[in-house]
């Protein structure tokens, strides 16, 4: 697919549509559209992987295999949301597996790629890791409201006493 | 000052009977509900997002919105989780269960006030309840002219409230997604907060959008913040707030919450009315 | 408007009394068919109470009042009216501390709920100050002025007769002045006197008024005797020492809660709700239920309850106010602020009850200018 289709995609997408036109197009060459049937695997925690990936079309799950409990679904990301930022950030060692819930597709960038580029080119670098950086910001804060538990059952507790 | 005149007596109650009993969830039912008297039920009328005060005598009063209307031969819901004293007596009586009501009381979802506006509904828990009467004027109206959107999460899978009728919402047209906190083995259905239901929403008109926020105060204002980073207006952003309430008419102080009495300023808000007192510990 | 502004202001001439026709006063009011209520000594201080006799009255007494302590002393002459306010205010006649507001019983088809008829009584106030005056007005637009009007209130307040009596002198506790209500009274009052050694002017405010005042032996008040009480008067004005400065004062407290100065306050303030019992405006209150043995008969009861209680805000199994930091700000930017946006008034009429009664000595009006001194 040539890099000017992939560059519309991508200037639609929510994780790359603020960034500047120049670095979304080199984001762009960088890329590639990969697509996942529902039920396959996009990879698996634990293994190496050399793409950042954005959810163009479609569904993903992250699970983390818990020892006695299985695979533990965590997070659901649809399209715009940013898949295995470890691949950039982390050394390439997925921390979860991610499974296609609908057929789906996503823009994988290369990450030697990106990573050299940041290097050679830090406006494009500040861009790039500033969009990664408010993703995981994001999905941080998703985090905390999941660990709040905030429908779980509340005891009715009768008032105990003052301060 | 006028004189003479009897005052209507705003504690007084009138009486209703559980017609039916529909089971939801664990510890949460629909009670489709009557007046006793005929002419009383025939003048019953109410607007999405308002609600009653059910009186147990001898147990106490509490407030509960209006989760629905035209059940079992023209009673309306109420959507109760049993929380405590009132709400497990209530589940106790089962149908023929006779008690008081005083209402419809409060403010109301802007349904009318907003046709053809986009409308976002998204719900958390129980939360849904006093949402659902815009689902179903939303489904009823004669002409659609915007679209509707329902992002509702919940704890699991199975503590989705009124998981049967979200096919049918979907099949007449209503966009339903729904996710959890915490799945289960064969959900294949969205996992996390429902504020990241609403970043991903595609295409949102920020102009022609309003957004009808309810649950747990916390996943309102992120629901609230997503919605703002998405590009809406607070003037088009509305929450459902809780408080204690006793006499839901500005008359015991309970409900509070800085300038507003949320039983008859709310407890529907437009945002940027409340937004300064929203989100202040304690008050 | 409310019902106190309502009421017709005569221009007639300023009455005098004479202090020997006092009992006139009380006795016409009793045959008139009210129950009169006015000061009267208890309890070591100056409470109100039903008055038969003008020997009921706390004459000879007055009061000294300042932060957390409120003292009873003799005076040196035997003005009746001569102290300026205690615990208690009209406010538990009007709206009275415990009521059953509606009932509900048990038959073979469910239960029934009635309200509860009664024949509330006709109270006639004696003595009611400029502040008190202030705070009926202030009730009157919460409990009769929206759609909702409690009907105990209503029936109590129209039926009700009110002799005030301006004061003539002022505690240090007192700033009527900073809120506008006082020490003069202007209006909604029936009569309104002036206490001098030998009698009393008289001031009709309303035709009830000048029906009651016909009925006393009374005479024009000669021009000197105006001015003898002008300057009566004058003297509580100048007694007054405290200010509250009310400039933008909804801003100022809505837009700092989370001043540190609510912290501070909270390591002082008990939470022990005295502020708000003696307000005369304070209005919260809790409903619950009261049944017979077999439960079939159930009253339902409203009780003063106050934000100071700790599970005032209960809900979902926990308290919203759990801390006293909470309860306080509450309490003051409730009485000095938001009261500005739900009922178009000041919910403070400057009275100094809360002070007095303050067992730590707590002062609204410091409290409000040590946040205006350092906010942002
Ligand atoms: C406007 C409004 C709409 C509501 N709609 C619904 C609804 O549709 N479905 C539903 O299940 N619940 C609803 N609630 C919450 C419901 O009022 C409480 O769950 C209920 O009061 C708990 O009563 P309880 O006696 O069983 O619990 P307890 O914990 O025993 O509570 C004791 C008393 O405290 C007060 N109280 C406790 N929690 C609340 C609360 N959250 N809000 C107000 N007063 C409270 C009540 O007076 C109650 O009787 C609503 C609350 C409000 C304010
Ligand atoms: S301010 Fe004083 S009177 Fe009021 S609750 Fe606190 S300690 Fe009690």
């Amino acid at each position: 697919m040539d890099s000017k289709v992939l560059a519309d995609v991508l200037a639609k997408l929510r994780f790359s549509e603020s960034l500047p036109d120049e670095v979304l197009q080199r984001v762009a060459a960088a890329s590639k559209l990969e697509g996942y049937a529902a039920g396959s695997v996009l990879f698996r925690e634990g293994m190496q992987n050399d793409v950042l990936m954005v959810v163009a079309v479609g569904r993903v799950a992250l699970d983390m295999h818990v020892p006695g409990r299985g695979e533990v679904r965590i997070l659901s990301l649809g399209p715009g949301d940013m898949v295995a930022w470890s691949a950039l950030l982390g050394g390439g060692r997925m921390t979860t597996s991610a499974v296609a819930l609908d057929d789906t597709q996503v823009v994988a960038i290369s990450a030697a790629d990106a990573q050299a580029l940041c290097e050679t080119d830090p406006t494009f670098g500040y861009h790039l890791m500033r969009q990664v950086a408010m993703a995981l910001a994001h999905r941080l804060v998703a985090t905390r409201l999941q660990l709040l538990d905030l429908f779980a059952d509340t005891p009715p507790a009768i008032p105990q006493g003052p301060d | 000052m006028s004189t003479g005149a009897a005052v209507a007596n705003p504690w007084l109650a009138a009486p209703i009977e559980i017609a039916g009993v529909t089971p939801e969830l664990a510890g949460v039912a629909t009670y489709h509900m009557r007046f006793r008297d005929a002419k009383r039920h025939a003048q019953f009328r109410f607007r999405p997002g308002q609600f009653n005060m059910l009186y147990l005598p001898g147990v106490g009063e509490i407030a509960i919105s209006l989760s629905g209307a035209g059940g079992l031969g023209g009673t309306w819901d109420h959507t109760i989780r049993v929380a405590g004293n009132v709400t497990r007596a209530l589940a106790d009586l089962g149908p023929g269960g006779s008690l008081g009501l005083r209402g419809p009381y409060g403010s109301w979802w802007p349904v009318e006030e907003t046709a053809g506006a986009d409308l976002v509904v998204v719900a958390g828990g129980i939360g849904l309840a006093p949402l659902r009467p815009v689902l179903d004027a939303w489904l009823a109206a004669p002409k659609r002219l915007g679209r509707c959107t329902l992002l509702y999460g919940g704890r699991t899978p199975d503590t989705l409230l009124y998981a049967k009728q979200h096919a049918r919402w979907a099949d007449a047209g209503v966009d339903v997604q729904t996710t959890v906190d915490r799945a289960d083995v064969g959900w294949t259905g969205n996992v996390g907060v429902v504020p990241l239901l609403l970043d991903r929403i595609r295409p949102l008109v920020p102009k022609n959008t309003v957004l009808l926020v309810c649950g747990p105060e916390v996943m309102m204002r992120y629901a609230v913040l997503s919605g703002l980073a998405r590009g809406l207006a607070k003037e088009q952003i509305w929450v459902s707030l809780e408080r204690n309430m006793q006499c839901a008419v500005g008359l015991c102080g309970h409900c509070q919450l800085g300038p507003a009495f949320v039983c008859k300023d709310g407890p529907i808000f437009r945002y940027d009315k409340i937004e300064p007192y929203f989100d202040v510990e304690g008050l | 408007m409310t019902a106190a502004a309502k009421r017709p202001q005569r221009d007639g001439p300023t009455l005098w009394l004479a202090r020997a026709d006092l009992q006139t006063l009380v006795d016409v009011l009793w045959q008139e068919g009210y129950r009169v209520i006015g000061p009267t000594v208890a309890q070591a201080a100056i409470v109100y109470d039903e008055i038969r006799s003008v020997d009921d009255l706390p004459r000879g007494w007055t009061d000294e009042q300042s932060g957390g302590s409120y003292r009873l002393k003799r005076r040196d002459d035997e003005a009746y009216f001569g102290y300026v306010v205690g615990p208690h205010s009209w406010k538990q006649y009007l709206f009275p501390p415990r009521a059953t507001v509606a009932v509900a019983d048990r038959r073979a088809d469910g239960w029934h709920m009635s309200g509860v008829e009664r024949d509330e009584p006709a109270f006639a106030f004696l003595g009611a100050r400029a502040c008190e005056l202030a705070a009926l007005a202030v009730q009157d637009r919460t409990f009769l002025g929206d759609d909702y009007v409690d009907p105990i209130y209503r029936a109590r307040r129209e039926r009700a007769f009110i002799v005030a009596v301006n004061c003539t002198q002022a505690a240090s506790t007192c700033f009527c002045t900073s809120m506008d209500t006082g020490p003069r009274c202007t209006g909604g009052f029936d009569l309104a006197m002036t206490e001098l050694p030998d009698g009393f002017t008289l001031e009709v405010g309303s035709e009830r008024g000048a029906r009651i005042a016909a009925q006393l032996p009374n005479t024009a008040a000669a021009k000197d005797t105006l001015a003898r009480a002008d300057s009566a008067r004058q003297q509580a004005v100048e007694q007054i020492s405290k200010h509250l400065d009310t400039t933008d004062i909804r801003d100022l407290l809505l837009n700092n809660l989370e001043h540190e100065r609510w912290n501070e306050v909270a390591t002082r303030c008990l939470s022990c709700t005295n502020c708000t019992m003696v307000c005369p405006t304070c209005f919260c209150n809790s409903v619950k239920d009261v049944a017979d043995l077999q439960g079939d008969h159930v009253e339902r009861v409203r009780e003063w309850d106050t934000c100071f209680n700790w599970d005032f805000s209960y809900m979902n199994g926990a308290v919203v106010r759990d801390q006293i930091r909470s309860r306080y700000r509450q309490w003051l930017t409730h009485k000095l602020a938001s009261w500005i946006d739900q009922f178009d008034v000041s919910g403070c009429v400057g009275c100094g009850r809360c002070i007095t009664w303050c067992p730590v000595g707590i002062d609204l009006t410091e409290e409000v200018a040590a946040i205006r001194e350092t906010a942002p």
